[in-house]
């Protein structure tokens, strides 16, 4: 490759081509563009006729740079030219180790380090040398392959959420110790770790090394503490430096469980130093939903900060048995749980049915001995679904028949009459102390402090699964705390007092403790590890060096002790673990853990990642050129004149309507609006588009000239008639819609239908009208009535009958008795009367049906009667001389005690009760 | 018949095709024609004198010399005197067409607009329509087709109307031109005028009356040209080229302007009519004029 410039040609002797340029320029300059050959039977005219101009025509200057531009990129394209020739970088020959830290620290930069890597190999790849891969947080004996070998697995490498650890550094120094020499590119990932100086003698010792690290800082973000009511957040730097700020997010599940972020605070690095801390203040709710800390713009298993239940504050309901009385604070049974839970808990006052609905985690009732049914049922309720209900025993549960002789539901155990007392004045023996913890107990571990004695209790009856029930039971065997597994929750007893009057258990901290045990309360503080001594955690879900949880799967249970103290391995794996109850994060970075940035040895010579790697451009000018040449093609057309004539025109019309397109945004949610606000502004009147050009049109007008008498004669003052297309158009807004038929309308869509049959159900009334009354009668074999059937079959319809002559549609404006049209047929169809309405003695009408009919049919072609032109006068002939003119009065008047009808429904036909009713009130 | 498709006629594989293919344009053209022709109304131009003629002139008195077969009983029978039925006479006047076949005329600017050919067949077989419609001989100058009557001479002439011509111009055929008949000459006259002139001295020597009616395209009037252009006759015989097409312009409309002006003398000198069309124009308002200037001339004939 020759380099000319920073630029390399792999062929660089096709750029002599170039001289040939100016050659070129001559040439072209004495040709005049190609002439356009015209048939025009006018020539014959021309004949003889000259042109002024004797020069020749000749090319236009920019034309004929444009071409030589085109050449120029064309030559020069298929010299090969290449970006950032790689040729300042020494080169050896041999095998080449490739080391990866393949920590957390560099998944951020990873796309970068890939990047690098591949430059690398493509480098090695034309030197042919063999390339292995040693990555140092999961060593394994590197396989020495071809450069495009390792290219094509490249991807396959990801970050691993931890550094590498002594076992790792001791394997991978053995591994290289067994190799052959071999040169090195050891790509870091710029943190200090202990043992990477014991890598880097062995790496010394085999051959020459480079190191590639990223020159961006690390940074990680420790595990969120609750202090004083607010979540205090601290992240750290590799190394120290500008001020910066970064911003932390708050993730986790919003109430309809999807992932989103639900707050962000920024934390401020102080110039030249390596944390920053911050905090925030969140109500409890939404703190109770964080799932993790993520430092923007990282993407590392290090900038993420998984949260247990440290962040969780439960909420607790507490009941006591006498909430009105006005006594001593130090009397009051909840006193002692108030303080005991106050600090980790949100509490919560209120009757059982008050507190339910906020779904608390756990109720405490303190000495409530029975509850109505109407509180325990939810309760039941609510602890099959996961609440814990937490009982204290006291005076009122021993004086009770509670769960005397049956279970109770809400008690783990029968109880004797009573209770006991012992170690009191009026008792034998010594107040009783507690029994160490059994294994099986969720106590078990806790130590019993010797002054937490019980003077009085109740007592368990024995019943064979009592022995289950117990968790906690005094020195002599006596259960002191049981607790009965319902549904997903449980209910636990202490059979002691929730005050210190039977016992001093409420003043110890074992009571906190046995609190936090059951998960009533959480721990403020992380656990230590010799809390977790003996417990077994399984992981939830694990973290990948990204940052990213999945879940774990069958990965082994982890010792309490180990998870806090040991470091992270693949043993184990960052992430949520769980034991019982109770959730621990384990996090990449520690609380108290800090980043040290890697330091090298001055002969250890140290690049960054931001290899610009090699870059052909001869595809760029090739295109170049080719677009130079589509420009050259343009100008050419332009300057013969052919650029702008018809046909080319159509083409530059079709090339343009993408681009108008886009210019014109189309807003359906615009469109329905606008209809929806002009049909709902006023009372409108519509009718179904047909698709018959002629009849719609006639529809439209005669639903106008029927609005426009409205206007005239009534107080409905309709807005302009409104067409509606069944599929697409909103119903509702629609009291009535007028349906001409024509024979080749298309079927509705079964969406269309449902929509119709909703907007028959909610009180629309549909006018069928199949125009052709002058020929067939109802129920006759038309084609329009044939296609009224087929249209109305999956209509929501009533039984019909023919309108009778005491109808309310008689009478609701004009008195008709006829219904004419454009035609006068009497067969105007509407809903049946009810079987069993019949004509009261005295009453001109029938009591009938509540409610508009919501379907009107006939053949009378309404429209065409009422329709009118624009000036207002009869669009289309109707009858002969005046016996026309009052068929269309009386169609007019039909229309108007239709619309009347539908608008005021029965109204007309109370009126008929109108003398039953003076009559009653004259008496 | 010489053009291109009876040539290969004689192949009887092609023979059906070329057959259909004509076929196909006459009853196009017939029906076209006639559309456009029903558009006139006519009334029949009888001589206002009595004569030969289907049409009731008057009565008049019988006179010595009438023979009695001659005389209307009808009419008669009313009263004492007898009556002779005159019909009036109604003559027939011949009329010759030329419509230009040649190449030159087979050119339209945009394909949205007819061939000046096309345009010129039309109008001449929707006059031939109307005047045989109204009785009088139509046929072709030449000898190819007389002038006849009747119906079927619509046919023959649409025929005749749909033989393509070759020549690129071709000038007007100008034989056995009937005295004192009526002519009309359809062409764009693009070719040389001497043929024009020939035809209208003889014409006129022989007292045949008639229309030159000058189509053209609208291209050929407006000459929207520009750049470098070779410009070819419709045929490919002759050809021309320009490097500047728009610089022509003013020239050429000159030219034209020149070459309507001498067909408008020549009409003068020997009594016809000229009149121009293009062909974005309606054919109908072009037919009624043709009509009226033969109608025209027809009275002032009688």
């Amino acid at each position: 490759m020759t380099v000319l410039g920073g630029i390399g040609f792999t062929a660089p002797w096709l750029l002599f081509a170039l001289l040939a340029l100016p050659i070129l320029w001559l040439i072209l300059r004495a040709v005049p563009p190609a002439p356009i050959r015209r048939r025009f039977p006018g020539v014959a005219l021309l004949l003889g006729l000259s042109d002024d101009e004797t020069v020749s025509d000749r090319t236009p200057w920019w034309l004929l740079l444009l071409r030589m531009l085109a050449v120029a990129a064309i030559i020069l394209g298929l010299a090969g030219p290449v970006l950032n020739p790689e040729v300042d970088q020494a080169s050896g020959d041999g095998p080449l180790l490739i080391v990866l830290d393949g920590t957390w620290a560099g998944a951020t930069r990873w796309p970068e380090q890939t990047a690098a890597i591949e430059a690398q190999l493509t480098r090695a790849g034309r030197a042919e040398r063999p390339v292995g891969f040693l990555a140092l947080s999961r060593p394994d004996a590197p396989a020495f392959q071809t450069a495009d070998v390792w290219r094509s697995r490249l991807a396959g490498f990801t970050p691993a959420p931890w550094q590498p650890s002594a076992e790792n550094i001791a394997k991978a120094a053995e591994i290289m110790r067994d190799l052959p020499a071999f040169d090195t590119l050891w790509f870091s990932d710029a943190l200090e770790y202990e043992g990477r100086d014991t890598i880097l003698d062995t790496l010394q010792s085999r051959g020459s090394v480079e190191v590639y690290q990223t020159a961006a800082n690390v940074l990680a973000i420790a595990p969120a503490k609750y202090e004083d009511a607010v979540v205090k957040l601290s992240v750290a730097r590799a190394a120290s430096g500008l001020e910066r700020e970064v911003v932390i997010r708050a993730e986790g599940r919003d109430p309809a469980g999807n992932a989103r972020i639900l707050a962000t605070s920024v934390a401020t690095f102080d110039a030249s130093e390596t944390t920053a801390t911050t905090e925030l203040s969140l109500p409890s709710e939404l703190r109770a939903r964080i799932t993790g800390f993520t430092i923007a713009g990282q993407r590392s298993a290090g900038a993420v900060s998984l949260v247990d239940d440290a962040l969780r504050r439960r909420e607790v309901a507490l009941i006591g048995s006498d909430s009105d009385r006005e006594g001593l604070q130090l009397l009051s049974p909840l006193h002692y749980i108030e303080q005991a839970l106050a600090p980790t808990a949100d509490l919560i006052d209120g009757s059982i049915t008050d507190v339910l609905p906020a779904n608390p985690d756990v109720i405490v009732l303190a000495d409530v001995a029975t509850l109505a049914d109407a509180e325990a049922e939810p309760l039941l309720e609510w602890i099959a679904q996961g609440g814990m209900l937490v009982r204290f025993a006291g005076p009122r549960i021993a004086a009770s028949d509670v769960s005397r002789f049956d279970e109770d539901p809400l008690m783990p155990v029968r109880l004797r009459a009573g209770g006991r007392s012992v170690g009191g004045a009026m008792s034998w023996g010594e107040p009783k102390s507690l029994a160490p913890f059994r294994d099986t107990s969720p106590f078990f571990g806790l130590g019993v402090p010797d002054d937490v004695v019980v003077s009085a209790q109740v007592v368990a009856q024995p019943d064979p699964t009592l022995a289950d029930r117990v968790i906690a039971s005094l020195s002599d065997g006596t259960p002191l705390v049981t607790r009965k597994v319902v549904g997903q929750g449980q209910i636990v007893l202490f059979h002691v007092t929730a005050t210190a009057e039977w016992s001093t258990l409420p003043l110890s901290g074992l009571f906190v403790e046995m609190l936090e045990r059951l998960a009533v309360s959480s721990t403020a503080a992380s656990p230590e590890p010799g809390d977790l001594a003996g417990t077994t955690w399984t992981p939830q879900r694990v973290m990948d060096g990204y940052g990213v949880l999945s879940d774990a799967g069958n990965l082994p249970g982890v010792d309490g002790a180990d998870l806090l103290s040991s470091a992270a391995g693949p043993a184990l794996q960052p992430g949520i673990y769980s034991s019982a109850e109770r959730r621990l994060a384990r996090n990449v970075f520690g609380t108290d853990a800090t980043l040290t940035p890697a330091s090298w040895p001055s002969n250890i010579p140290v690049r960054g990642l931001a290899v610009a790697p090699e870059q052909p451009v001869a595809g760029w000018l090739l295109s170049l050129s080719i677009l130079l040449l589509l420009v050259d093609v343009v100008a050419s057309l332009a300057l013969s004149g052919r650029l702008l004539q018809r046909s080319n025109a159509t083409l530059l019309k079709v090339l343009a309507v993408p681009f108008i397109s886009l210019a014109l945004p189309a807003d359906a949610q615009t469109e329905a609006d606008d209809f929806a606000l002009a049909a709902t502004a006023d009372v409108s009147l519509a009718h179904v588009i047909t698709g018959n050009p002629g009849v719609d049109e006639i529809a439209a007008a005669g639903l106008q000239g029927l609005s426009d008498i409205l206007f005239f004669r009534t107080s409905i003052e309709p807005a302009p008639a409104t067409a509606v297309d069944l599929e697409t158009d909103e119903l509702a807004f629609f009291p009535i819609l007028y349906w001409p038929i024509t024979p080749d309308q298309p079927r509705p869509s079964s969406e269309a239908y449902t929509k119709l049959n909703e907007y028959l159900r909610s009180g629309g009334l549909i006018l069928f009208d199949t125009r052709d009354a002058d020929t067939a009668s109802y129920g006759a074999s038309s084609p329009n009535g044939a296609k009224l059937r087929d249209i109305a079959a999956p209509l929501d319809i009533p039984p019909l009958e023919p309108l009778p002559s005491d109808h309310v549609l008689t009478r609701t404006f004009y008195l008709l008795q006829d219904f004419p049209g454009r035609y006068n047929s009497r067969e105007v169809w509407i809903e049946a009367a009810p079987p069993n309405a019949e004509k009261i003695e005295g009453m001109p009408f029938r009591n009938l049906n509540d409610g508009v009919t919501p379907v009107v049919i006939g053949g009378n072609d309404w429209a065409a009667a009422w329709a009118t032109r624009s000036d207002g006068a009869p669009l289309l002939p109707i009858g002969r001389g005046y016996a026309g003119d009052r068929q269309r009065e009386l169609a007019n008047r039909f229309g108007v005690n239709l619309i009347m009808h539908v608008l005021t429904g029965n109204y007309k036909s109370d009126q008929v009760h109108v003398p039953a009713l003076l009559d009653r009130l004259g008496q | 018949m010489n053009t291109p498709g009876t040539l290969r006629g004689t192949n009887p594989a092609s023979l059906r095709a070329d057959a259909e293919d004509q076929a196909s344009r006459l009853p196009a053209l017939l029906a076209r024609a006639e559309h456009l022709a029903g558009a006139v109304l006519l009334g029949a131009h009888g001589r206002r004198r009595a004569g030969m003629g289907d049409d009731f002139w008057q009565y008049r008195p019988a006179q010595i010399g009438d023979s009695r077969r001659m005389i209307d009983h009808r009419r008669s029978a009313r009263g004492d005197q007898e009556f002779v039925r005159e019909r009036e006479w109604q003559i027939a006047q011949s009329v010759m067409l030329w419509v230009d076949q040649g190449a030159s005329m087979r050119f339209a600017s945009d394909a949205g607009l007819p061939q000046k050919a096309d345009r010129a067949r039309l109008l001449g077989l929707a006059l031939s329509i109307l005047l045989l419609r109204g009785g009088e001989r139509v046929g072709l100058t030449g000898t190819a087709l007389p002038p006849r009557r009747g119906n079927p001479q619509i046919l023959r002439l649409a025929e005749m109307f749909c033989q393509d011509d070759a020549t690129d111009y071709s000038p007007p055929e100008h034989r056995a031109m009937i005295p004192h008949a009526r002519a009309v000459f359809i062409s764009d006259f693009m070719g040389n005028l001497d043929g024009v002139q020939t035809a209208l001295t003889k014409a006129a020597d022989r007292g045949v009356r008639g229309v030159i009616y000058h189509v053209l395209d609208p291209s050929e009037e407006a000459f929207p040209f520009t750049g470098r252009t070779i410009f070819e006759s419709v045929g490919g015989t002759i050809s021309h080229e320009t490097l500047k097409a728009n610089d022509l312009k003013t020239r050429y409309l000159e030219r034209l302007a020149e070459r309507k002006s001498e067909l408008q003398q020549l009409c003068a000198l020997t009594g016809w009519q000229y009149g121009l069309h293009h062909t974005d124009a309606s054919p109908q308002s072009a037919l009624l004029w043709l009509y009226g200037a033969l109608d025209a001339r027809a009275g002032v004939a009688a």
